[in-house]
């Protein structure tokens, strides 16, 4: 893979990037949770994250959106330091589980809140609860939702500035099988779009039909980063390659 | 701004914490007028006629810290600072605003509540009638003392983010500490934010620390810890 790093008096980024992880390390007490990560993700293409659990992945998602810091390194979002940028939803959308609605709160007040935060007209927050399958149960309260209803109303959030850039973690747990072909078309739509799709899974064989870029990680680092079309040409499957970069030990 | 604001109190809104606290202070006003205008004997002065018609800054200060806690508990600071537009000062900024505009809600409900029961009762017992300006008073002390302190609990979630352990906090500094630095020096007790609200709102009188003193000492409190907050918010982790 050819990249070109770019600098510039205020930047570094790499052309066509639209997320670029640079060196970041994350550290909780003597525990180093992320170490020296750097990959990127690109536009027009949905990259798929993984690793085992523990790895650091749900870490680094937050440290590149910007709600943990890093105590190395940075995280870039087109070419912009995050910690330099105010948070849009019409740029970057963002799903970390939990959903982060309060249960006793409807889905609609939720997402209703939300637009008015971001500056979104409120309606925007029955159009998303209509494209995630929600709208008859956006009166519900929160707490009386299945995990799969959880998950979508999270993903309702993250669309709901129709934002360039999806960071998703571990977006398609407690769906249904409806619901994950659901999401596999949005994201393809999202990637054929334009967009940039940044998604964690550990559901290797339904990531293998969505993803196009691999990212790979173990104990905080980088262990792979490659194409899809890569792994195809050499007769390799995801699941080859992940157990292949991270010895097949969970840890 | 004014969307932060208008989204973080339809936040508020949206749950029932808030009306959990509603009747609870309506509860504790009826409860109060009737211990001090009724059940406490004759009342001879108009601070003890006052005190009948005094708030719980101390349930505002709960409903700031369960209400404020809460969003780090469930989570929902973060997914509101990811599409906030502004910094994650700013928001909390927003936040405390909102709930100083419920703790005014809160504290107009529960003050209404204790005029229109109270000021019947207060009207048979003898000595000086509380006039206009000694209910005025009231009624202004009430609303500043519960706004005041709905922020400082918020601000007090905010740093504590943890529910549980912000209201343990907050009782034992209320219950505990205050009343031993009461035992220390009364001037000292009523220096902490649960001292100046209590002279503030009338619960405590025949106190060397005059109502505007008071008021200005709650005024700094608020400062300070939403101060300590705003900082706390914007040097750590959201999840």
């Amino acid at each position: 893979m050819v990249e070109l790093w770019v600098m510039t008096n205020t930047h570094t980024h790499v052309m066509g990037r639209a997320i670029v992880a640079d060196g970041l390390t994350k550290r909780y007490g003597r525990t180093t949770a992320v170490e020296g990560l750097s990959f990127s993700a690109r536009s027009g293409a949905v990259t798929g994250f993984f690793g085992p659990n523990g790895a650091g992945k749900t870490t680094a998602l937050k440290m590149i959106v910007g709600i943990a810091r890093p105590n190395a390194g940075r995280a870039l979002v087109n070419g912009v330091p995050i910690e330099s940028t105010k948070p849009d939803a019409r740029q970057i959308g963002v799903y970390i589980e939990p959903c982060g609605a309060h249960p006793g709160r409807t889905g609609r007040a939720h997402l209703r809140a939300l637009a008015t935060i971001a500056g979104l007209g409120r309606g925007r927050a029955d159009e998303v609860l209509a494209t995630v399958g929600l709208g008859d149960a956006g009166r519900r309260r929160v707490g009386k939702y299945s995990m799969g209803m959880r998950q979508r109303l999270g993903l309702a959030a993250a669309l709901l500035g129709d934002p360039q850039i999806l960071v998703l973690d571990e977006p398609g747990n407690g769906l249904d099988p409806s619901g994950v072909r659901w999401l596999r078309t949005l994201l393809r739509e999202q990637a054929a779009s334009g967009r940039t799709v940044l998604l964690s899974s550990h559901v290797l064989s339904e990531a293998a039909q969505t993803v196009d870029d691999v990212v790979v990680i173990d104990r905080g680092r980088l262990v792979y980063q490659g194409s899809m079309h890569d792994l195809d040409a050499r007769g390799e499957s995801l699941e080859d390659v992940f157990f292949g970069a991270t010895g097949g030990v969970y840890s | 701004m004014s969307g932060l604001l208008r989204g973080e109190l339809s936040k508020t809104l949206s749950t029932r914490t808030l009306f959990a606290f509603v009747i609870g202070g309506v509860a504790f006003a009826v409860l109060n007028v009737v211990i001090v205008a009724v059940a406490s004997g004759t009342l001879h002065t108009v601070s003890e006629k006052q005190e009948a018609l005094s708030c719980l800054p101390i349930l505002m200060l709960a409903w700031g810290v369960v209400g404020a806690a809460g969003e780090y508990r469930h989570r929902t600071a973060a997914p509101a600072a990811l599409v906030a537009r502004r910094g994650r000062g700013t928001l909390l900024l927003a936040r405390l605003a909102a709930y100083a505009v419920t703790g005014l809600g809160l504290a107009a409900v529960t003050t209404g509540v204790s005029l229109a029961i109270g000021l019947p009762l207060l009207a048979d017992q003898p000595g000086p009638g509380l006039g206009a300006a000694e209910v005025g008073s009231v009624v202004a002390g009430n609303l500043v003392a519960c706004v005041l302190s709905v922020i400082i609990g918020a601000g007090l979630g905010a740093l504590i983010r943890n529910q549980i352990v912000g209201v343990v906090v907050l009782l034992v500094l209320n219950f505990a500490v205050n009343p031993l630095l009461a035992n220390v020096s009364e001037g000292l007790s009523n220096l902490t934010p649960f001292g100046a609200s209590s002279v503030l709102s009338r619960m405590t009188h025949n106190t060397t620390l005059s109502v505007a003193v008071a008021g200005a000492v709650l005024a700094a409190w608020t400062v300070v810890v939403a101060g300590a907050a705003l900082a706390g918010e914007r040097r750590r982790d959201l999840a």
